[in-house]
């Protein structure tokens, strides 16, 4: 289960995000809705632990993400998450499989890579580097990374941004298909994905979007 | 993790190879100069320590050493035979050979001397010439191979390497020697009284030759003490032969000799050094900036790592691997050029009597290389320090 309690996100001390309490259960997946900069992306990176708020706690599975260390976080993120970035994070220059098979520098088993690739239909790309691919066959290749590792927790970032309705949505069914007993976080902006969701929750409704801070000068 | 430091490596292929081929040129260099400058000068040295003393005539000492060791340049002179029986008589003497430079087979030198002189050279085929025969020879590897002889075959010398009239009386082959790499395999040697005979015309004189000159006397003393003696006793000495003609003497030892060629030898070797180490210097320069620019690149692969979970020990790792990698490949093969550049100076260098040794490792060519490899390495380290101390992802 994770748990988001009275979190704050500032940036460079000009803009603020504030979050109402959010849980989302484990197993489930969850479709987060929501306007350009109400914070869906920043909530994906604080469970992920790549950043931290700037108040109040990510907890998972009871234990609250700000009392681990860096290198905690980094063991935790390569175990048990699984990140599926909406520019896809891979290496242009490698192929598939080099890009599945970093995940080894971290003692990570990718011998389900071949299966994964064969259900999302990427299979007979898997020598094929990552810069001959078409913009779905990135997507379902950063997919496959991040659920190799069978980790508890999948967090997708706009997965289908690039990609037109009909990909996107083959993409989506096929995220949560494989995603399946994991909890699916899931940020996208088109609400017609909704229907392949446990979960929608309006990010708009929970979070107070970004604002400036007022300073103190400013008050006075 | 060495497999993917590999497949990094493979597609930064262009990048990669232009920092091997910039450390193996520069490090190449300076193994190279190091190794051949010391070879040559402890090559030299070993040769001219071999005889105690040199007698011959009066004039430039590193040409009478020039001559007889390295068969170089022209004799100076003759001196009369009587110096060499005296010298026989000498009891600080230990053995005493005769030098003799007159004639030429086909442009190569003709030199007369006892057997001794060969006593450290191994016969290829048939047997060493008998000092108490005449027309005999024993020619070397390359006399024999670019003149076709075999042992039995019988050439004719002429006066000079110009010159195209060859004296009417034959000199039999009787042994090749094995190949030296080394100025003695250009040069046909024969007993001096072969020379004597071949230029007496039948005038007979002291020791039964009216030809009986050296051009030098090379010694070896029963110590070193005898060798200060003996030249310090024949130097400037003036004898008389049997014409009544004077000769002044001159008597060296060949140590001292060649160590005035090795001074100068030792300052062009100082430039040598002096060039590498700019050479070094600027590549150093070169490959830190090439590694710091190829890091710069790196950091959004690094970042990329970072994000799904690479921790930063295991990604400064990987670069530590890779550029290990180059460091080592580059300093192999820099030490492999090195020894093959040596191998085509080889025949250069012999002509100076001296054979490199292709297995010859200098303790400070092993420090270049070290050096080399740490140089290779130390900017990825520095980089990934300061990556670590300022990782992006934690805020």
């Amino acid at each position: 289960m994770i748990e988001i309690k009275n979190v704050t996100k500032q940036f460079q001390n000009e803009t603020a995000i504030d979050y109402k309490d959010i849980i989302f259960e484990s197993g489930k997946s969850y479709m987060l809705l929501g306007a350009s900069g109400c914070g869906k992306s920043t909530l994906l990176n604080m469970i992920a632990g790549i950043i931290s708020p700037t108040s109040g706690s990510v907890i998972i599975d009871g234990v609250n993400m700000q009392e681990r260390s860096q290198k905690e976080k980094d063991k935790f993120r390569i175990k048990s998450i699984g990140y599926i970035f909406q520019d896809f994070k891979l290496i242009n220059d490698m192929t598939v499989m080099d890009n599945i098979d970093i995940l080894k520098l971290e003692g990570i088993n990718t011998q389900g890579a071949f299966k994964l690739l064969g259900e999302l239909g990427i299979l007979e790309k898997k020598n094929s580097k990552i810069k001959h691919l078409s913009g779905g066959q990135k997507q379902r290749v950063a997919i496959a990374r991040a659920l190799v590792k069978a980790p508890d927790i999948i967090l997708a970032d706009e997965p289908t941004g690039n990609l037109n309705f009909a990909i996107g949505e083959q993409v989506i069914k096929e995220l949560v298909r494989v995603s399946k007993g994991k909890t699916l976080i899931a940020v996208t902006h088109d609400e017609r994905l909704g229907i392949y969701f446990d979960e929608i929750i309006d990010m708009n409704e929970m979070t107070s979007g970004m604002k400036d801070v007022i300073s103190p000068k400013e008050v006075e | 993790m060495l497999k993917f430091a590999l497949k990094n490596m493979a597609i930064k292929k262009v990048q990669i190879i232009l920092i091997v081929l910039s450390i193996v040129i520069s490090a190449g260099i300076g193994v190279l100069a190091f190794n051949v400058s010391n070879q040559v000068s402890d090559g030299i040295t070993e040769n001219a320590g071999y005889y105690s003393a040199i007698i011959g005539p009066s004039g430039s000492e590193t040409q009478l050493a020039m001559n007889t060791m390295y068969f170089a340049e022209k004799p100076l002179g003759t001196i009369p035979y009587s110096v060499v029986s005296s010298l026989m008589q000498d009891q600080r003497v230990r053995s005493v050979i005769p030098f003799a430079m007159a004639d030429s087979y086909n442009g190569y030198n003709v030199v007369g001397t006892s057997n001794e002189f060969l006593a450290d050279k191994e016969i290829k085929n048939g047997q060493m010439f008998d000092n108490n025969a005449t027309m005999q020879a024993v020619v070397g590897y390359n006399v024999a191979k670019y003149n076709d002889l075999k042992v039995g075959d019988i050439i004719y010398t002429s006066h000079s390497a110009n010159s195209t009239e060859t004296h009417t009386q034959g000199i039999t082959i009787v042994g090749i020697l094995r190949e030296t790499h080394s100025s003695y395999d250009n040069v046909v040697f024969t007993q001096i009284r072969t020379l004597w005979e071949m230029h007496d015309h039948g005038e007979e004189g002291h020791e039964g030759h009216s030809h009986a000159n050296v051009c030098a006397v090379l010694i070896k003393t029963k110590n070193d003490a005898y060798a200060g003696q003996i030249v310090s006793e024949y130097d400037d000495k003036i004898v008389t032969d049997e014409h009544n003609d004077t000769h002044t003497l001159q008597a060296i030892v060949p140590m001292n000799a060649v160590r005035g060629v090795l001074n100068d030898a030792n300052n062009t070797k100082y430039i040598v050094y002096v060039l590498c180490a700019i050479i070094l210097i600027m590549n150093i320069m070169i490959i830190s900036i090439i590694t710091l620019l190829n890091m710069y690149h790196s950091s959004k692969e690094i970042s990329l790592m970072r994000l799904i979970g690479i921790s930063m020990g295991k990604i400064n790792l990987l670069y530590i691997i890779q550029n290990s990698i180059i460091g080592l490949i580059s300093t192999i093969l820099a030490f492999g050029v090195s020894r093959l550049c040596l191998l085509f100076m080889s025949d250069f260098v012999a002509t100076y009597g001296v054979v490199l040794n292709m297995g010859k490792i200098y303790a400070f060519e092993i420090i270049i290389l070290l050096g080399v490899f740490i140089i290779s390495v130390l900017p990825t380290a520095i980089w990934t320090l300061v990556m670590s101390k300022k990782d992006s992802i934690s805020d």
